[in-house]
């Protein structure tokens, strides 16, 4: 009894300092420590613990080949080309600049990730629409809120999709077969949602002779680079229709990238590895060995069999509670740690990929849309946002999270809903 | 008559134009524009706080949005400079960026008591942001605090609800 107890203590004790981040602790060094704690403990074994690793190493390999593209991509001016681009064909319009930043990061997200949008888009766009003169916040919350509703169109858009299709798999064609739908349709609701509540902003007009330069810092680079993506982007979908690893694609993309990097003298080295973010290696591989270690104590089946009795036999109404829980999980801890869970669960669940499937999709709409209800998927940043607000810094945290609440909610329903129907 | 003219981010020459109109040109202009980095900082804590995972912030790219700023504020001000100039104001322009905590509204009032003005002049808000033209929520935050805490005297600037070519 006291060995469970130990268990469930470092569970949550690691979730607990990744929320609140004492001492700014780094989530990457919680994890590590209750893995360890979990390996002293004997809750998993060390050989258990390789093999666990190892079996990660799609996950691993597509965060790490996704990292250096978006990373290749930057320096190549992709980014700020197809901004200023967008600016060009909006001809001084703000409502038809915020829709063509919207086109752009749902085409960003599909086939680059989510965290190119947030991660690299979002600067980019802010940068340009303040020397435009416009108000920079709704074009700033367009780019965070699509990256994360773009980012179930495709398995590729979200490293989050991979780890589940990694164990319980499913081709493009089921994939878009049960997403498709609850995508495009989070995806429109987002986007008029804010043309209505921005709408006084967006009766703005601003000069083209303000747009940032669309020449790009060197130009058999940037074309060679454009190439290179749209190959990429091709063979993702290929890749997905036919359960290739993806990791495949992406590290073979990245060293294509990085091979044309050298060829024309472009990449500064030094600044492509300090955007490789290696502590997120650590932190997934910890929140692995973590679940890993309650799971092993039983864990996972009793809150699977809860939630199996919560959720009943009906699809819709377990596609909502799937959705919704998993969403809120987002929302309490990140969302890469929710998703280990949940695929810990579902299997405990004993959900297999033929059964079940509106589950595991609706899991992943909920690990999906979950980060946009708070900046970062975390009520504990929320928190720390808040703090910073009474020190007299920007309020648009606390707005962000109002948007969040309007649509979230909305979204996670109707999708898991349509997920439901759709089984 | 020293008079503080709190320019935004557009409509500069607008409110020149409507400044003479109402009490002519022969008078000392300051030209102020105040950066609200506010925006800004939001970017960089979404960018680099929790929650990134320690991804290494990058100078390249906190330093665009930065010359975004300025750049922004540069143009802004050239243009009611050239308005001005072209009414045959005496005019003298600056450009304050935030001060660490400090807000636009809070560098507006203190350049007036610096300056020695003996007006200001702002918009009721900055531009068409979804607010009534008239009634309470007409008026912006700055331009509220301002007309609060203000040393001298405030002309507040209206969107026109009557075309002045009708009037």
């Amino acid at each position: 009894m006291l060995h469970i107890i130990f268990g469930i203590l470092i569970f949550a004790l690691t979730l607990s300092v990744i929320m609140v981040r004492p001492y700014h602790v780094s989530e990457a060094l919680a994890a590590a420590v209750g893995a360890t704690l979990m390996l002293i403990g004997g809750y998993i074994l060390p050989g258990e613990a390789l093999q666990v690793l190892k079996g990660q190493w799609n996950i691993y390999g597509f965060f790490l080949g996704l990292m250096i593209i978006s990373a290749v991509a930057d320096q190549a001016g992709i980014f700020d080309i197809l901004a200023a681009q967008t600016g060009r064909l909006a001809k001084g319009s703000a409502l038809r600049l915020l829709l063509g930043v919207f086109l752009l990061g749902m085409i960003i997200t599909a086939f680059l990730s989510n965290d190119a949008t947030a991660l690299i888009l979002t600067p980019v766009v802010f940068a340009m629409v303040t020397r435009l003169r416009l108000p920079p916040l709704p074009f700033m919350f367009a780019c965070t809120f699509i990256a994360d509703t773009a980012s179930f169109l495709l398995p590729v858009s979200n490293p989050i999709n991979i780890l589940f299709l990694d164990s319980f798999g499913g081709g493009l064609g089921v994939y878009l077969q049960h997403m498709l739908l609850p995508a495009l349709f989070c995806i429109s609701f987002n986007i008029a949602l804010f043309l209505f509540l921005f709408r006084g902003d967006l009766r703005r007009k601003y000069k083209l002779k303000d747009l940032p330069s669309t020449e790009p810092p060197n130009r058999p680079f940037f074309r060679f680079t454009l190439f290179s993506l749209g190959v990429i982007a091709v063979a993702f979908v290929m890749a997905s229709s036919f359960q290739i690893p993806l990791s495949l694609v992406a590290l073979g993309g990245a060293v294509l990238l990085l091979t044309g990097g050298w060829r024309y003298g472009h990449l500064k080295w030094k600044r492509l590895r300090g955007e490789i973010s290696w502590a997120l290696f650590i932190f997934i591989s910890g929140m692995f060995l973590v679940i890993r270690g309650i799971e092993n104590l039983g864990l996972t089946k009793a809150f699977a069999s809860v939630l199996m009795q919560l959720a009943g036999t009906n699809p819709l109404r377990s596609s909502l509670i799937v959705g919704i829980s998993t969403a809120l999980g987002a929302n309490l801890i990140n969302n890469v740690p929710m998703a280990i869970v949940a695929t810990s669960t579902l299997r405990a669940m004993g959900v297999s990929s033929q059964a079940h499937l509106g589950l595991i999709y609706a899991a992943i709409l909920g690990c999906d849309l979950g980060p946009n209800l708070t900046t970062v998927g975390s009520l504990a940043t929320m928190l720390w946002l808040l703090i910073l607000r009474r020190k007299g810094l920007e309020v648009s945290s606390v707005e962000y999270f109002k948007l969040g609440i309007l649509v979230v909610p909305v979204m996670v329903a109707v999708g898991a809903i349509l997920i439901g129907l759709g089984k | 008559m020293h008079v503080l003219c709190a320019i935004g981010k557009q409509g500069g020459s607008e409110m020149i134009s409507r400044i003479r109109e109402v009490i002519g040109s022969q008078h000392d202009l300051h030209l102020l524009h105040v950066v609200d980095s506010g925006p800004r900082r939001t970017m960089q804590e979404y960018l680099f706080g929790p929650g990134q995972l320690h991804r290494t912030p990058q100078p390249e790219r906190v330093e665009p949005l930065e010359a975004a700023e300025h750049a922004a504020a540069e143009a802004a001000m050239e243009e009611a400079r050239q308005e001005a100039e072209h009414a045959g104001f005496r005019v003298q322009t600056d450009i304050q960026p935030e001060i660490e905590l400090g807000k636009p509204e809070q560098i507006i009032v203190r350049a007036a008591h610096l300056w020695g003005c003996q007006l200001i002049v702002i918009r009721a808000s900055e531009g068409s942001e979804g607010r009534p033209k008239i009634g309470p929520q007409s008026v912006g935050h700055t331009a509220r605090f301002v007309l609060d805490h203000s040393p001298c005297d405030v002309l507040l600037l209206r969107e026109p609800l009557i075309d002045s070519s009708q009037r």
